[in-house]
């Protein structure tokens, strides 16, 4: 064994030392799933959004990085009755070919999100569209069928990103936009090459020449990237676990931000004893969620009561409204029929390293009240099929990336098969309440009739972790859309 | 021999066949579906269906299996669902970085290998011997993908001398592409070498105690002849069987060692294409692997036959 290790550390002593850190305009990113596909007009997968939206591919609005809905390819918009709206698409935006973005090119997209046949993954958030009327070359109306309080927001999502319809057959693999940065080239299994795109239409940017995102799924492999220096930034992949070490070494910054990933466990509500509000108030009384972020998460991540996340408008804070308190869930267990407590299987995916934490976490407290639960760990594939398609569980662990996404409680064919006809009347209205005060006391009605019904346990945000090499600036803190916007991003000279 | 071999492609063919059905009908019967990970939980049910309609996964397994099989015999082994390219244009893309890393944990393996066993049984029951066994012993003890943190550890992180993961392509010449290869070549060697000293201590501890060596030795032949004509070349049989076996090994290796050290060759391509249900390339990476492992059992056995020429196959 000497021998042998001699002989290959005289051997590797040999080798010329590691090339020198890569140029200051290029930035490796390490990213932990390789995009299922570039079309984001085909997939919401977060994996793709990471990639292209706002870097490669636009739409006429966008999510800031304060959460703000800002005018993007289009510079403004009026409507006088929230009904008709007319864009006013920004002069002179030029697709990665060549060819000016024109209000033509805004139809085509939208009309073939419209269609059924193109199997675009949220047709529902153009469903209420009736006509689109083009103008002229930069004016374009959109007539709603009914008021639509969301409207603005769904322009603003992935799936409503503006391509020339020429390259509507490769966006799958070759996507063109009106984006800060270009497709260089795609190495399936190994990276995606993003170059500068030098006619991009808002002046000074972007700043970087060459954006590399790496693919590396394992959490420890990518630790190791990020120390060897054969990575500049870890943007999603890294566990908390690694954050303490990090935030202590000076070669790297730590940024740690919020997100609208929101960490739920979520009870079949079609289910016995589940399908008993008590039993739902008990569990969630069971659970004391802040041991739940300092043994799961490291203490990183906020505690939350309610499914609106903090970075949404209309966010209030529920994350005290059923506090830890283990004789109570007792006293409701015994109301319910359960004196004893009952025995139920979580279900959870660990390709989500958290969803295996937390639920220890979780069976560990809810035995207290007389919850025993069998925790069973099934593959991602399957999780999708058997809880999220076929509610076939009691309970599981995931976190909801999607922003706005308390429609999901609205609908009871969703996998938490919570059906209310007073929360759907409620969220029927805000859909359709564009007046802003208004709309916001609905979002506090509907919060507060979710935490009353209890359907699902919302446990904490998972947070923004990203730690990236010292000199990196102009990363967004926070993450309010699914995207990493790295136009702005550049390194300190 | 005409026979012999005659009967080997038959029985290749026959073995292609079995595992294309098999492959075909465990991954459809396993639960999960490849339009519902596509879609993934951020899009409904919904869309998945209609994805799942598109893509013509609700037709019956037997038509669906009966199409793949009339264009696989036409070299056409289909479309990745995952990234819409060609499946065998998939494989052939991935084959220089798992070939390279196959053979180069291979050779090291076999010249590691079969001189320190060799040499443990020359010195059999000796401290050579004990600690050539205990070396081998680590390297049992050792999972690959620990190895392979281990090193980068060592060799990436401390001592900066080689990345961390990643391969350099082969565009930019030789060396830089076996640098990347490098680490997970020793770590995926490693594991093989130690099972591989072992079967060459026995295996030579066996002919050592023959008659024809001791007569030889008695003739006053040099020690160096007995061991190279006479020895080495009766124990390698059973070596060569093991070897044989354990490249089909460094192949299944190759899958954990290439997610550890992010390589973008067969391995990862089987592992995502799994999780991701991508059909077609499940079927194109296990086909390749099966053909593999049968092409490299026809070797070893014609290996036999140079090796020992008392061997006919009829």
């Amino acid at each position: 064994m000497r021998h042998l290790g001699t002989l290959l550390l005289v051997a590797l002593a040999m080798l010329p030392l590691a090339s020198p850190a890569a140029a200051a305009e290029n930035l490796v990113v390490q990213v932990a799933t390789e995009p299922p596909g570039l079309d984001l007009t085909a997939t919401p997968a977060s994996a793709t959004a990471a990639v292209v939206f706002y870097n490669v591919q636009e739409a006429l609005v966008k999510v800031d990085r304060h959460g703000k809905l800002v005018p993007w390819l289009a510079e403004r918009w009026n409507t006088s009755d929230n009904k008709n709206y007319t864009f006013f698409l920004k002069r002179g935006v030029r697709f990665h070919n060549g060819r000016e973005m024109k209000a033509a090119d805004v139809k085509f997209v939208i009309d073939r999100a419209m269609n059924p046949e193109t199997k675009h993954p949220a047709p529902a958030n153009y469903a209420a569209i009736g006509d689109i009327i083009v103008k002229d070359d930069y004016t374009i109306t959109f007539t709603l069928k009914t008021t639509t309080a969301n409207f603005l927001l769904n322009m603003a999502r992935q799936g409503s990103v503006i391509y020339p319809r020429e390259a509507v057959d490769t966006l799958k693999s070759e996507p063109i936009g009106t984006g800060p940065y270009k497709l260089g080239e795609w190495v399936r299994g190994d990276r995606i090459v993003l170059v500068k795109n030098s006619d991009y239409h808002v002046k000074g940017l972007p700043k970087l020449d060459r954006v590399t995102y790496r693919f590396i799924p394992d959490p420890n492999a990518a630790l190791a990237a990020l120390k060897a220096g054969d990575v500049d930034a870890a943007m999603f992949g890294l566990g908390p676990e690694h954050i303490p070490d990090l935030q202590k070494d000076a070669r790297f910054q730590v940024i740690v931000g919020e997100t609208t990933n929101d960490v739920i466990m979520s009870m079949n509500n079609s289910k016995k004893p589940f399908n008993d509000v008590r039993v739902r108030r008990a569990v969630t009384y069971g659970i004391n969620k802040g041991d739940v972020v300092k043994g799961a998460m490291f203490g990183l991540g906020r505690v939350i009561g309610t499914n609106v996340d903090p970075l949404n408008p209309y966010f209030v804070d529920m994350s005290g409204a059923m506090p830890y308190d283990p004789a109570k869930a007792k006293k409701l267990l015994a109301e319910a029929g359960y004196p004893h407590g009952f025995e139920a299987v979580l279900r959870v995916a660990p390709q989500y390293y958290y969803t295996v934490r937390t639920g220890e976490v979780l069976a560990d407290q809810l035995s207290k009240i007389g919850v025993k639960i069998k925790i069973e760990q099934i593959e991602w594939g399957q999780w999708l099929s058997r809880v999220w398609k076929d509610a076939d569980y009691d309970l599981t662990i995931i976190g909801h990336a999607e922003a706005w996404d308390i429609a999901n409680y609205a609908n009871p064919k969703y996998y938490f098969r919570y059906d209310s006809a007073e929360f759907q009347k409620l969220f029927q209205e805000s859909e359709i309440t564009v007046d802003d005060k208004a709309r916001r006391e609905l979002y506090v009605k509907m919060q507060k009739k979710l935490v009353e019904d209890a359907p699902v346990v919302w446990l904490y945000i998972h947070p923004r972790l990203a730690v990236t090499k010292k000199g990196l600036q102009g990363l967004w803190k926070d993450l309010p859309a699914p995207a990493f916007d790295l136009s702005e991003v550049s390194w300190a000279k | 021999m005409r026979r012999y071999i005659a009967r080997r492609v038959a029985a290749f063919v026959a073995t292609l066949f079995f595992v294309s059905g098999l492959v075909f009908v465990v991954v459809r019967v396993l639960p999960g579906d490849p339009a519902l990970v596509i879609i993934g939980p951020e899009g409904s049910p919904e869309a998945a269906a209609r994805l799942r309609e598109a893509l013509g996964l609700n037709r019956p397994i037997l038509v669906q299996y009966t199409e793949w099989l009339a264009r696989a015999l036409r070299g056409d082994l289909g479309v990745s669902l995952q990234y819409d390219v060609p499946v065998g244009r998939l494989i052939l893309s991935r084959l220089p970085v798992t070939l390279p890393l196959t053979v180069m944990a291979a050779v090291l393996m076999a010249v590691t290998a079969l001189p320190l066993g060799l040499y443990a049984a020359r010195r059999h029951r000796r401290a050579g011997d004990y600690l050539a066994m205990v070396v081998s012993q680590i390297g049992i003890a050792i999972p690959g993908f620990w190895a392979g943190l281990l090193l980068i550890l060592l060799f990436s992180v401390h001592l900066g001398w080689v990345q961390s993961g990643g391969f350099a392509g082969w565009s930019n010449g030789l060396w830089p592409g076996v640098r990347s290869l490098l680490l997970p070549a020793i770590a995926l060697g490693f594991f093989q070498m130690a099972v591989l000293v072992r079967a060459t201590r026995s295996s030579v501890l066996d002919v050592l105690r023959e008659d024809y060596v001791r007569t030889a030795r008695a003739k006053g032949v040099s020690e160096l002849s007995v061991i190279a004509k006479h020895t080495l070349r009766n124990a390698l049989i059973p070596i060569v069987t093991v070897a044989g076996l354990q490249l089909g090994q460094l192949m299944a290796g190759a899958i954990i060692l290439e997610s550890v050290f992010a390589l973008p060759g067969l391995g990862r391509l089987a592992l995502g294409a799994i999780t991701a249900r991508d059909l077609p390339v499940v079927q194109g990476v296990t086909l390749f692997v099966a053909s593999t492992i049968v092409l490299i059992n026809f070797a070893v056995d014609l290996l036999y036959l140079v090796l020992d020429p008392r061997i006919r196959y009829e």
